[in-house]
């Protein structure tokens, strides 16, 4: 056993303090998660938490990895990056898990990178969506969500099933990396595609009134709106859409669906596209139906929201990768952990996941390429497009 | 109070890592030191000068971005097709920006706010806050806007025999920030107890009555607030490459209400008073985590505030004084805080 | 100019919420001297009152309404009663902190019991537009505004024609005096309290059905509500009126010709600006500063 008082002030050595730490354990092999379940963003962030905690149960009760239990340690960030970053302190330096699931937003896991480098352990990142996270040359990260440019070359591959055809477009995003980005890479895209790039209005993540935002775009000729933003937001702009006849589609990106207009829906007439990576209205038509139902039984039997199927599936999708690499790596211990990671080769909810390599050369991060569908949504009823 | 409890508060914090190295704690203890270091500077405002200055989190949050632009470096343009550029600096140079430049805005605000007084001056400095916000948040090709301004190094010191090293170990940077917390303390110490601090307690008592008698009442109260921003700047640049992102948000309104309970709690107008206050509130909320959802710790704070207020108001450290025995007969209660704290 | 006069239409009716936003937080501040920093959070439970009766409780739209704004009325009562009446001779700051415990608890309090996820709020309107010419504009927005004028009239005819409302003109004007005249003062700012609250809590009320309900929506709103009444001038009534619609029109032209990112900042700026040339606000100088 090293001497902790040298291994302290050198600084150093403590990574080998760390690592002696938690490769002992044989009692349940822990898998730490950060997830906003509090504050602005909560709302997303208990989704993505309860598909995490479904997932453990459905591997614990097909008996574990390595023979032990899976254990959760969810720890909340709060929605904000300063206690994200002690969030995942708590986690790695208290609870000694050789693993990480989060944070959510693109603020929070990079605000959580730095210390990953620091006590090297990886992180499975669930749904930020900022190309820098696996372009800034950080080894320990790998992400199965999609970056915004993942998600704008996906759509543009289903650009033939709009009818009439998309030809000119506007933005409407919010302010903050999520919409930033997604104005840039989908206008990147789609005017590779020959459309015609027209507006970009930004809101603030807490506007209500976008009055200002909606009559600046009815000036433009354009046919398509891309609204970038959360659920809350998103279902403001498509009712104010209907109040300021802006007459235009509507397509939502990011993955998430504003299901407070199922019960509510707007009035006849009025049809808006969405963005999802996994729609729970038909898992039959998931990559892996069966992996998909599996997931939306579960969920359903606990009686939570089924508008928050739409998310959670990340955190269901990025459990089952973390313990696929434990598998793998056959220990619980991050360094093993982090080179497993690039083997794993699994079906999830959303389809393959497997790791391919990002970033500057020798210090690559990890991205899995997703899949997205699109759903039109008209008088509180989805289909399929 | 003799120096001697003081300093001894000081070693033991100081020992702290070699005797209990437990990371976590350690981790925990900086970012609350951080904090301290800012109710320190709030309470030279709200304790001292008796100013309620609720933009506090405006001089964090500036100290913040100062560093971490200083050590990243820019490239703006500003306007007549020029531009402004700066290399990457290193920290210790981003350290003194923050200090400069935080400064440099409470001399600003100090000129225009002071003009007003009671309900017009809160207000006034909570909107300064918002309004540095919504310029971080849209000033895109500076800040970076929402994006945050991320990948800040960790801090680095000049160390005889090994020239620049880089604070990455927990126990370093927790040792850092002590030593900027024991030097902010002082230096607040030297004000208090100089001829600035006894013109500021005389406004603070009395305005009317102050000037009278010839104080330059906006005078002191500039200068006090160009300190107190100064070391609300350096406490930012901790933080910053404490935590190596900077985003708008550390200009929440939050941020200042957190510090205006510490300086409150621990008392305001005593030196010791934001020690104990911010060790308190740094500490809770990681004591509490898993046990309360932070809510309910929010509403636990809201409730302790009105309660110490109403039933409290000169905070926990003047309580305790008052119940110690009277170490110097004559003085004690009447005495004002000032005369009664020395560590 | 269609954009202009729909920008018009649109910052007429946001600027209508803002004035009973702003009423209500300078009556509070001119009788009491009291900062009110729960005013954005009693606008919230307003809206949480709405949402409670109308989607969980199935009662009326318009009785809900009525009853959240009645509800918003006696939670400030009973902060008057609780808070504020024991603090009656302490200084300006005490009060202000205590405001600010208060809001820190009502917020959370908020947050705690409804969840983070932002609530929709049917009402019985139609969901379609009612067009005249180039501008469109939701039927229930104008219900909003209308409601909001009636209240702002209804609240002046209290003020003017009653006896009530003489003795709050009179502790408005000078306490002492009023108390000397036989004001029962201390009833007086319970009544101010609450109808300052009984306005926040309108406010959210008829905004809830617009918008959302979320625990959130009260932060960004309780700091405007003291742009308006600072652009009008602290305490003082017309300025607050005038300064809830100067706002509505800044918000809507400004985002919609100057920038959509700057929309929020555009109040907060104009306020540094106030209070850097003409700290007593815009409108008339009635209230001494310092």
């Amino acid at each position: 056993m090293l001497n902790r008082r040298t291994a302290l002030l050198s600084g150093l050595a403590m990574p080998a303090l760390l690592r002696t730490a938690s490769a002992q354990s044989d009692g349940p092999i822990r898998i730490g998660m950060t997830q906003p379940l509090t504050g602005a963003v909560a709302a997303s962030g208990n989704y993505v938490a309860n598909g995490a905690k479904i997932a453990v149960e459905v591997l614990n009760r097909a008996g574990g990895v390595m023979g032990r239990p899976l254990e959760l340690i969810l720890e909340d960030n709060k929605s904000n990056p300063r206690e994200a970053v002690a969030a995942a302190e708590k986690l790695v330096l208290r609870d000694r898990v050789p693993v990480l699931i989060g944070a959510w937003s693109s603020t929070f896991t990079l605000s959580i990178m730095p210390k990953l480098l620091e006590y090297r352990v990886p992180m499975v990142v669930e749904t930020s969506s900022a190309e820098r996270i696996t372009t800034s040359g950080n080894p320990w990260v790998f992400r199965i969500a999609p970056t915004s440019a993942m998600e704008a070359a996906a759509f543009r591959e289903l650009l033939g099933k709009f009818d009439p055809p998309i030809r000119r477009i506007d933005f409407l995003s919010v302010n903050n990396d999520f919409g930033r980005g997604a104005t840039e890479k989908f206008s990147a895209a789609l005017g590779g595609a020959g459309i015609a790039i027209g507006r970009s209005e930004t809101m603030t993540p807490e506007a209500t009134d976008l009055s200002a935002q909606l009559t600046a775009l009815k000036q433009s000729d354009g046919d398509t709106v891309f609204l970038t933003t959360g659920v809350e937001q998103q279902t403001l702009m498509l009712r104010q859409a209907v109040e300021q006849r802006l007459g235009k589609r509507i397509v939502t990106t990011g993955g998430s669906f504003p299901d407070a207009l199922l019960a509510n829906p707007l009035p006849p007439g009025n049809a808006s596209f969405h963005i999802l990576f996994y729609a729970p209205w038909f898992p039959e038509r998931a990559p892996y139906p069966q992996i998909a139902e599996t997931y939306t039984a579960e969920w359903n039997r606990k009686g939570w929201e089924f508008a928050g199927l739409t998310e959670g599936f990340r955190g269901y999708d990025a459990v089952l990768t973390v313990a696929e690499a434990i598998r793998l790596a056959g220990r619980a211990e991050g360094e093993a952990i982090r080179e497993a990671l690039w083997r794993v080769d699994i079906h999830g909810v959303n389809g393959d996941i497997r790791f391919v390599k990002e970033g500057p050369a020798g210090r690559e991060s990890g991205q899995n390429r997703p899949n997205v569908s699109i759903i039109r949504l008209a008088e509180g009823r989805t289909s399929l497009l | 109070m003799s120096a001697v409890p003081g300093w001894c508060f000081v070693a033991a914090m100081a020992a702290l890592p070699l005797v209990l190295p437990d990371l976590y704690l350690l981790s925990v203890l900086t970012s609350a030191g951080i904090f301290i270091i800012g109710a320190i500077s709030l309470n030279l405002l709200l304790g001292y000068t008796g100013q309620l200055s609720l933009g506090h989190a405006a001089f964090f949050g500036l100290g913040a971005y100062a560093s971490a632009l200083a050590s990243l470096g820019f490239d703006i343009g500003i306007g007549f097709g020029l531009r402004l550029t700066l290399p990457p600096q290193p920290v210790w140079i981003g350290f003194l920006a923050a200090i400069a430049v935080a400064g440099g805005f409470g001399w600003l605000l100090g000129r225009l706010a002071f003009r007003v007084r009671g309900a017009y001056f809160v207000i006034i400095t909570i909107c300064f806050a918002q309004v540095l916000r919504m310029v971080a948040l849209n000033w895109v090709e500076l800040t970076q806007g929402p994006m945050a301004l991320i990948g800040l190094s960790p801090f680095s010191l000049w160390l005889p025999g090994q020239g620049v090293v880089e604070l990455y170990a927990k126990n370093q940077t927790y040792w850092l920030v002590l030593g900027v917390a024991v030097l902010c303390f002082l230096v607040v110490r030297q004000i208090v107890h100089s001829r600035v601090g006894r013109a500021l307690v005389a406004l603070r008592e009395n305005e009317t009555l102050a000037r009278s008698v010839g104080i330059r009442v906006t005078h002191y109260l500039v200068i006090a607030t160009v300190v107190s921003a100064g070391i609300a700047g350096a406490a930012g640049s901790l933080f910053a490459h404490n935590v190596r992102i900077v985003d708008p948000d550390v200009f929440l309104f939050i941020y200042t209400v957190t510090m205006v309970i510490m300086v409150i709690t621990g008392g305001k107008g005593t030196l010791w008073g934001p020690v104990v206050g911010g060790l308190i509130f740094g500490l809770l909320p990681d004591l509490l985590r898993g046990a309360a959802p932070p809510e309910a710790q929010w509403i636990a704070y809201g409730v302790a505030m009105i309660l110490l207020v109403m039933f409290l108001p000169r905070g926990i450290v003047p309580a305790i004084a008052a119940l110690m025995p009277a170490r110097r007969p004559g003085r004690g209660a009447t005495a004002s805080p000032v005369s009664q704290e020395a560590p | 100019m269609d954009q202009a006069l729909q920008h018009l239409v649109n910052g007429t009716v946001l600027g209508g919420t803002y004035a009973l936003l702003g009423i209500g937080l300078t009556l509070i501040f001119g009788v009491m001297r009291v900062v009110n920093f729960t005013h954005g959070e009693l606008y919230a439970f307003g809206a949480y009152m709405v949402y409670a009766l109308v989607s969980l409780l199935g009662i009326n739209f318009y009785l809900s309404l009525l009853l959240a704004a009645l509800l918003g009325a006696a939670l400030g009562a009973a902060i008057e009663l609780l808070l504020l009446r024991p603090l009656r001779r302490a200084d300006i700051d005490s009060v202000m902190l205590v405001m600010i415990g208060a809001a820190l608890v009502l917020q959370n309090a908020e947050m705690w019991g409804w969840g983070g996820v932002a609530k929709l709020v049917p009402s019985p309107f139609a969901g379609t537009p009612l067009v005249v010419g180039p501008i469109s504009v939701m039927p229930l927005r104008i219900f909003v505004l209308l409601v909001a004028c009636a209240l702002l009239l209804g609240f002046w005819l209290l003020l003017d024609r009653t006896r009530a409302g003489t003795a709050m003109r009179a502790t408005f004007q000078d306490a002492e005096a009023a108390a000397l005249m036989g004001v029962r003062v201390g009833w007086v700012n319970t009544a101010t309290f609450a109808i300052g609250s009984g306005l926040a809590a309108a406010a959210g009320a008829l905004l809830g059905p617009v918008f959302m309900v979320s625990p959130t929506m009260g932060d960004l709103v309780g700091l405007k509500a003291f742009a308006i009444v600072i652009l009008g001038g602290l305490g003082n009534l017309p300025g607050a009126a005038i300064g809830g619609f100067a706002l509505g029109y800044i918000e809507e032209f400004g985002g919609g010709y100057v920038s959509t990112e700057y929309r929020d900042a555009f109040g907060f700026l104009l306020i540094i600006l106030v209070l850097a040339i003409r700290p007593q606000g815009l409108v008339a100088p009635r209230e001494r500063v310092g």
